[in-house]
């Protein structure tokens, strides 16, 4: 899922966007733990409507798309830290939500998450290729009568909630890395389009599953096992080119 | 009774806070190559980008093929399938994994909600026609980021032709493009317009081609100051009206 959305995200630059989304959700999870609601559910709504408002503000204010996340992330990261710290000991602890802990995921998260990776497959098979002018060039895709807004607000509801939901597994600091590093190695590996999204979206999917089999079999934190297992994909597909230059010459 | 493809009635569009185009009404008959000419900054980019729903207006009625532009931008389907746009510029981000089979792809593509590998024959054929037709056939397998200006241009002219359309609306289509290619260009526009009846509306600088090769010319400078054949709106008084009076043509020997 994240390799998938992430393959538009760091084209259409809003991987910073996806950070600040992240540490958005721990805002979410403290107020709903202030508020006594199960801190997964209130995580989701608030995604959204974190994400809707910050496009809001973008479009509208003249300042600088990453001063202004900066703004944002950082603020609500602080306020999220200062109501756990009234709050108590979460129940997780702090660590858990930062990195993640695979232990927590139950039946009901896999069931929401496997529906979001369908609603999120339909959108991106079945719109490919309006997605894809979309991010080319807008007037383009504008004189074929596409409606931009509807687009775009669609495409950063799903981010938020796929952010949102991936934070059980992954955590709030590296749940933004979750999102491009697929993207990247697979812009290194593709020449056309479509296979770039697949390759980030399969990237994506298997270094997950990896990462998930490292960290249960050492005992480490899941989130950084995830991405650190991407890391190598994406190490690898700087190299790959160079490799396979030098073996054909 | 020829066909009106395109009506516009008292359009005024904004820019900001600066009124770029003024109370501007015309019509457009099908088969007919219209140019619309006025020096820099008279809103010709403007006023297209108005009648395609890419800008917002302020006030007037459009009507392509019968159907109205809506306030907001929006148009009938059926009717935005007929019509291809050349933007005069073409900023793209040169990081974007592309070919240029995929670009001129999406020219094919309806754009809905469709399985994104149907008619995969089909569209690969219209594809590699458009790029004969545009002598773009050695470009297929290209990435997009190692394009020339003038090579990027044919491309969007394939994008523009892989379907057939009834408007096409070209802003300073040839820039860029060499001298051969430039005939080439313009050879193509007069078969697709006499052979398909398709109706093209140009923004150009080059009045001499105007001149030679255009049915009717749109003189814009923020208004409308004149339509009609070339002879006429081209002439000296009319020119002068539209650029000011230091204005000399350049004429050019072929």
């Amino acid at each position: 899922m994240g390799g998938m959305l992430g393959s538009f995200t760091i084209l259409r630059q809003l991987s910073f966007f996806s950070d600040a989304l992240g540490h958005s959700a721990l805002l979410g999870i403290s107020l709903g733990v202030l508020l006594g609601l199960n801190p997964s559910v209130v995580v989701l709504p608030f995604a959204v409507l974190f994400a809707l408002g910050v496009t809001y503000l973008l479009t509208h204010t003249r300042l600088w798309t990453d001063a202004l996340l900066n703004v944002i992330y950082s603020s609500s990261l602080a306020i999220s830290i200062i109501i756990l710290s009234f709050v108590g000991q979460y129940k997780g602890g702090l660590n858990n939500l930062l990195f993640g802990d695979i232990l927590a995921i139950g039946p009901g998260d896999l069931v929401a998450s496997g529906l979001l990776l369908l609603v999120c497959t339909l959108f991106i098979g079945l719109t490919l290729r309006t997605q894809i002018l979309l991010t080319l060039h807008e007037p383009l895709a504008i004189a074929r009568g596409i409606s931009v807004n509807s687009h775009r607000t669609t495409f950063i509801v799903l981010l938020a909630l796929v952010v949102a939901i991936s934070i059980k597994a992954i955590g709030v600091l590296l749940v933004s890395a979750f999102v491009v590093i697929p993207a990247c190695a697979a812009r290194l590996l593709s020449r056309t389009f479509t296979s770039y999204v697949l390759g980030s979206a399969g990237l994506g999917a298997l270094s997950a599953v990896l990462g998930m089999g490292v960290s249960a079999a050492f005992n480490l934190p899941s989130g950084p096992s995830i991405v650190a297992t991407q890391l190598v994909f994406f190490v690898i597909a700087m190299g790959l080119p160079a490799v396979l230059v030098k073996l054909t010459s | 009774m020829p066909e009106t493809v395109l009506s516009v009635e008292g359009l005024t569009v904004y820019r900001e806070t600066y009124r770029a185009v003024k109370d501007v009404s015309l019509t457009l008959e099908a088969g007919t190559d219209t140019a619309l000419v006025g020096p820099n900054g008279a809103g010709k980019s403007t006023l297209v980008q108005a009648i395609l729903g890419i800008l917002p207006r302020q006030s007037g009625k459009i009507v392509i093929l019968g159907k109205p532009l809506s306030r907001r931008g929006v148009l009938s389907p059926e009717v935005r399938q007929q019509i291809a746009y050349l933007p005069q510029h073409f900023p793209f981000d040169r990081r974007l994994p592309m070919t240029v089979e995929e670009l001129v792809g999406l020219g094919w593509d309806r754009l809905g909600l469709q399985l994104p590998w149907a008619h995969y024959r089909r569209r690969r054929q219209a594809v590699q026609e458009a790029l004969a037709q545009v002598e773009g056939a050695h470009l297929r397998q290209q990435p997009l980021s190692g394009l020339s200006g003038g090579e990027i241009k044919r491309v969007l002219l394939a994008y523009c032709l892989v379907r057939p359309r009834r408007l096409l609306i070209l802003d300073e289509a040839p820039t860029g493009l060499d001298a051969r290619g430039e005939s080439g260009f313009y050879q193509l526009l007069y078969r697709l317009k006499q052979e398909q009846g398709w109706t093209i509306l140009q923004i150009s600088h080059d009045l001499d081609m105007v001149r030679r090769r255009c049915d009717r010319v749109l003189c814009l400078n923020r208004r409308l100051l004149c339509q009609g054949s070339p002879a006429i709106a081209l002439s000296p008084d009319n020119l002068s009206a539209a650029y000011g009076s230091e204005f000399v043509p350049y004429h050019h020997h072929h």
